[in-house]
Parts: C-alpha cells; sequence; structure tokens
C-alpha cells in the first residue's frame, strides 16, 4: 500500500486522506509495507503532523513496516518532535465521550438530593441564628441594601405585577360569568373573584413573579460574587455573607410580597370589574359584592401567605446564591435551581395551608 | 525586506472616544512583539481592535493582508483564521476538559474525524506539556496550567500569529519564566508570529524581539524599539521611568 502526503498538508487535506487511507492502514500486520510518500510536502500543519504521527503509531502497534522518502525532512522533523512512543495509546479511546449509564445517573441524583437537602437544612438553621442574632443587635442589618433589593424586586416589579393581576382577573371574570350567567347568578361572579384573588390567586401569581424575577437574581448576583471571590472576601473581612448578602434580600422579598400581592388582587379585581360591567351588572352592585366578601380573614390570610412566599423565594434565592459552584455554568444552574426550588415549594406550602386553613375552619 | 505580517495605520483606539491615537506600526513574521505601557493607557483596547473584537474609531488593521471589519462574513472568517488568541484568564470552558477545550476549534473548522481532532488535541497539549493532563478540567489545574493549556488551544488550528494578552499576570515569577520559554519555543519551532501584551518587565526582555509603547496622558505611540534601545537610549520620561523605575 502507499500513501503520498500533499504539497501542503493541511487540516483541509489531511481529513479525506484520515476517511479513505486509515481503514485500509488498519487492515495491515506483520509482514505488511506502507510506503509513504512526504517527497511532495512543503508545508505541514497540525493535522499533517497527526496523520504522520498516527501512521507510525499504528506501525508500532500491527508490525507493519513504514519505507518513506522524505526528501525534505518533514516526516523525521515531525517524528523528532513528537516521540511516537508518548502517543502510544489510542486518544480518542483514552479520552472517551463521556456516557453514563442510567443507573449511575440515578444514583448521583439521589446523592445530590441528599446533599441538597443537608445544604438547605444547614442554611436554615444559619439564617436562624443570623435572624436571632439581629434581634439582639437590630444595627448589624444592612438598611440600605435591603432598601435597595426592596426597591428591585417590590417596586421595579410593579407594572408586570398590575398588567398580570388586570389580565387574570379579567380572564377568570369572563369564564366564570360565561358560565355563570347560565344560572343567573352572575352577580357572584364578584365574590368568586374577590375570594380567589385574596385568598389564594394573588398571593400565588406575585410569588410566581418575584420567583422568576428576583429569585433567579438573587441567586445569580450571589453567586457570581461567589465565583469573584467576594464572598471569601467578606468572610475573611469578618462579615458573615449570611448577615451581609442573604438577610437584606429575604428582608426585601418578604415584605415586597404582601404589598405587591395587594397592588395583584387591586388590578385583577379592576379586570374583573370591566367584564362585569360589559356584561350589563351595574358597577355599584359589583364593588358592593367585593367588598362584602374581602372579609378581614381572608385579607390577611392572603397577605400572611403572600408573606412566607416571600420569605421562601428570597430563601430559595439566597441559599443558592451561596452555594454555587466557581464556574460560570454553576451561576446559571443557580438561577434555575432557585426558580424551580422556590415555585415547589411554593406549591407546596399552599397545599399545606389548605389543609391547615380547612382544619382551623379559617 | 521582511513580510509584514500586521499592519497597524492610523488607528484610533477606543470605544466611544480615542484613548490612544494615530497608532502605526507593522509587525513582522517570526517576531515576537510587545505592546507595553501603565494601565488605562489602551493597550487592551487595541489588542481587541487587531484581534476583531471592535472595530477601531479610525484607520485600519490588516492581518496577512486581510481585514476584519468592513468585510464579507466569508472574508472576516478567513481573517480569523489567522491568528489564535489567549485572554488574561484563560478563558478555558469550565464544563470541558483541556482535551476537548483544545478539539473544540477543530471541530468547528475543520472535516477531521474525531480521532484525528483527539490526537491534533493531544499533540498541542505535548507541545505546551500538558499531555497528562488532558482529561483535566480547567477548575482542577493551576493558573500557570490554565494559560498554556489556553495557548494550546489558541494553536489548535495551526494560525500564523498568537496574541497573548497579559500572559504573565498572577503567576509567579517561575510559571512566569516558563511561560516565556513556552513562547519563545513556540516562534522557534512553530514558526508563529506573536504579539503580547505585558507590562512585566521580566518576560518583555526575555523574549520581546520589539516593542511598542503606549502613554495615557499623551495618548499616542511614544516608542518603538527592542527592549534594550528603549532601556538604553529613549530619553522619553514616560519610558525611562517604565524602564528604569524612576518617579
Amino acid at each position: 500500500m502507499e500513501i503520498s502526503l500533499p504539497e501542503t498538508c493541511s487540516a483541509e487535506t489531511v481529513a479525506e486522506l484520515w476517511r479513505s487511507a486509515l481503514p485500509v492502514v488498519a487492515r495491515l500486520g506483520e509482514g505488511d509495507k506502507l510506503a509513504l510518500d512526504a517527497e511532495a510536502v512543503v508545508t505541514c500543519d497540525g493535522a499533517g503532523e497527526a496523520l504522520i504521527v498516527e501512521l507510525y503509531r499504528r506501525s508500532a502497534r500491527q508490525g507493519f513496516a513504514i519505507a518513506c522518502r522524505d526528501g525534505r525532512g518533514v516526516v523525521a522533523r515531525t517524528l523528532e518532535f513528537f516521540a511516537v512512543e508518548r502517543f502510544a495509546e489510542d486518544s480518542a479511546a483514552a479520552n472517551p465521550v463521556r456516557k453514563t449509564s442510567t443507573a449511575v445517573q440515578l444514583g448521583e441524583a439521589v446523592v445530590h438530593i441528599w446533599q441538597v437537602v443537608c445544604e438547605q437544612m444547614a442554611f436554615l438553621g444559619e439564617a436562624a441564628t443570623a435572624f436571632a442574632t439581629l434581634l439582639f443587635r437590630p444595627g448589624r442589618l444592612r438598611l440600605r441594601d435591603t432598601l435597595l433589593h426592596f426597591e428591585r424586586a417590590g417596586i421595579d416589579a410593579l407594572p408586570i405585577t398590575l398588567l398580570i393581576g388586570f389580565l387574570f382577573g379579567l380572564i377568570v371574570a369572563f369564564m366564570a360569568a360565561a358560565s355563570m350567567s347560565r344560572f343567573g347568578v352572575e352577580v357572584y361572579v364578584a365574590d368568586l373573584l374577590t375570594i380567589g384573588l385574596f385568598r389564594e390567586l394573588g398571593a400565588l401569581i406575585t410569588a410566581i413573579i418575584l420567583a422568576g424575577r428576583s429569585g433567579s437574581a438573587f441567586a445569580a448576583e450571589i453567586g457570581t460574587m461567589k465565583v469573584n471571590e467576594e464572598v471569601d472576601a467578606l468572610e475573611t473581612l469578618g462579615l458573615p455573607p449570611m448577615t451581609f448578602l442573604a438577610l437584606p434580600r429575604v428582608f426585601a422579598s418578604t415584605l415586597a410580597l404582601p404589598l405587591l400581592s395587594i397592588f395583584a388582587i387591586a388590578a385583577g379585581l379592576f379586570g374583573g370589574a370591566m367584564v362585569m360591567t360589559a356584561t350589563g351588572l351595574p358597577s355599584t352592585v359589583y364593588w358592593q359584592r367585593v367588598f362584602k366578601a374581602a372579609t378581614l380573614s381572608n385579607v390577611l390570610l392572603g397577605l400572611f401567605k403572600a408573606a412566607v412566599f416571600g420569605l421562601l423565594v428570597g430563601l430559595v434565592g439566597c441559599s443558592q446564591g451561596l452555594h454555587t459552584g466557581r464556574t460560570a455554568d454553576a451561576v446559571g444552574r443557580a438561577a434555575t435551581a432557585a426558580v424551580v426550588g422556590s415555585l415547589t415549594l411554593i406549591t407546596v406550602f399552599d397545599g399545606i395551608f389548605a389543609v391547615l386553613f380547612y382544619v382551623l375552619g379559617v | 525586506m521582511k513580510d509584514a505580517v500586521i499592519t497597524v495605520k492610523d488607528v484610533d483606539a477606543g470605544y466611544t472616544s480615542p484613548v490612544v491615537r494615530e497608532i502605526s506600526f507593522d509587525v513582522y513574521a517570526g517576531e515576537i512583539f510587545v505592546i507595553l505601557g501603565g494601565s488605562g493607557c489602551g493597550k487592551s483596547t487595541l489588542l481587541k481592535h487587531m484581534i476583531g473584537l471592535n472595530p477601531p474609531l479610525a484607520g485600519e488593521i490588516r492581518l496577512m493582508g486581510d481585514r476584519l471589519f468592513g468585510v464579507s462574513q466569508e472574508e472576516r472568517l478567513r481573517a480569523l483564521r489567522h491568528f489564535g488568541v489567549t485572554y488574561q484568564s484563560g478563558a478555558l470552558f469550565g464544563s470541558m476538559t483541556l482535551l476537548e477545550n483544545v478539539c473544540l476549534p477543530l471541530e468547528s473548522f475543520t472535516d477531521l474525524p474525531r480521532e484525528a481532532r483527539c490526537l491534533v488535541a493531544e499533540m498541542k497539549l505535548e507541545l505546551v506539556g500538558l499531555k497528562e493532563y488532558a482529561c483535566y478540567f480547567p477548575s482542577d489545574i493551576s493558573g500557570g496550567m490554565k494559560k498554556r493549556a489556553a495557548i494550546a488551544r489558541a494553536m489548535a488550528l495551526d494560525p500564523r500569529i498568537l496574541f497573548l494578552d497579559e500572559p504573565s499576570a498572577g503567576l509567579d515569577p517561575v510559571t512566569s519564566a516558563g511561560l516565556d520559554r513556552l513562547i519563545l519555543h513556540l516562534r522557534d519551532t512553530q514558526g508563529v508570529t506573536v504579539v503580547m501584551v505585558t507590562h512585566e518587565l521580566a518576560s518583555i526582555f526575555a523574549v520581546a524581539d520589539r516593542c511598542v509603547m503606549l502613554d495615557k496622558q499623551e495618548q499616542r505611540l511614544i516608542a518603538t524599539g527592542s527592549p534594550a534601545e528603549l532601556r538604553e537610549h529613549s530619553e522619553h520620561p514616560a519610558v525611562r521611568a517604565f524602564f528604569n523605575r524612576e518617579g
């Protein structure tokens, strides 16, 4: 067999040669001879050198001889520079495409979940300790940072909260009115909307907005600070990251969510009013029913749930940020985990509250 | 007459307003050329213009006769193949092993089969003394090794020009000297032209054939020559301060 190297041994010319000639070379064995003609080679880049090394590596492994015509010394220079015995192992086999079996993935996932649970428990304990310390030394809370995060998580989120709340009220009222008008009880749409928004939907939709906007931002901000070693710097300065970074964000989200939910509920009720007025219900009747249904217990229940959801979003976001790895993709993963974790916990706690309030008869 | 592989002509470097103005110089094949100056003088900005990340505010830069701005996408891609770049931090992709990092440009720009790409990447890692670390992730190796791996990745497509942004930044003198030897080795064995931005005097004297110095106050190129020439003969106070550490 004979292989002639082209004048320019570059990735473009070698790729074809690699595909066509090497399967034939693979069949050569002891006693066979490969004629390698490198007379024409003028320039030889990394891909050309790799082909030469590969041929000599296979010769050593398979036992065939290479008769080389190398007038310009290209092959000799390459072999002098890259000792073939240093590349005895097959590069692709030595660096296989990473594959893991389902069982391994499942095991790793279980270990990961356990680690996350332990981390979260440790974080909760640390947060509780920091909070208890603040009760005795409230001056340690960074009020300026807390207000800044309140502005970002609360005031900046107002337009989107109002829009979504309004559209939500509009859609729910429209769908309810369409069904209830068949029984002539469309006047109760106002009650349905008021109770639904105050007890459940107001807090829930606002919490989802906060988790998407601010929970991920908390995780990404703190995660990036960790990558930049700013969190390490805080610790060495004697400033606990929990008090310095996490608590201002947690307080801000806990305060912001009930206030945002009030705006979302108000916007939703206005959306409902628009639909009901269009269906012919006098607006005074609608608002009378609204104020009658908005009992103190309904209002307080909604605000309490909103505050708990805000606390959850803040805690999960900051926890994910502080447990971020030290790479760029780890920050992305932390932001995703913050949103997913917040939404999961919000749903779980919403279910717990539903059962609890039912049992308590509230 | 030597061949100019890089031509910088009347370039105003900056993003919105010029940091340095009317920069002109040529870089010749096979030389190690250093752009130096104090912090904020526009060294890295000029480098970003040269590698096509940002267009210069005025003037023209040609690499092997090709321009990177004001040309078609095909012409730009062809010009990009002329050079490799290493960044201050190394900029290795953290989710990939060193071998995968070096394989990446080969995957994007060539039709080589996988085993060929892996062998080329291993040979590039061997070139920088990191073959044994091919399966390591960037987070598992030291800063000096990251710089070496970044050079291997920059060399993957056998560029004619290698741009190095602060290669010695954050390294100890011994590691830094090792990196200087590697740069000289690459120039001597691979025939690559090196353009380096640095203010490390030891590195400049170890590797540079020629350098240009930029000045923040005067907003221009204030000196050109070999490091020894600049140190011994320059009358410019900023150059003397830089090389002799005079106030």
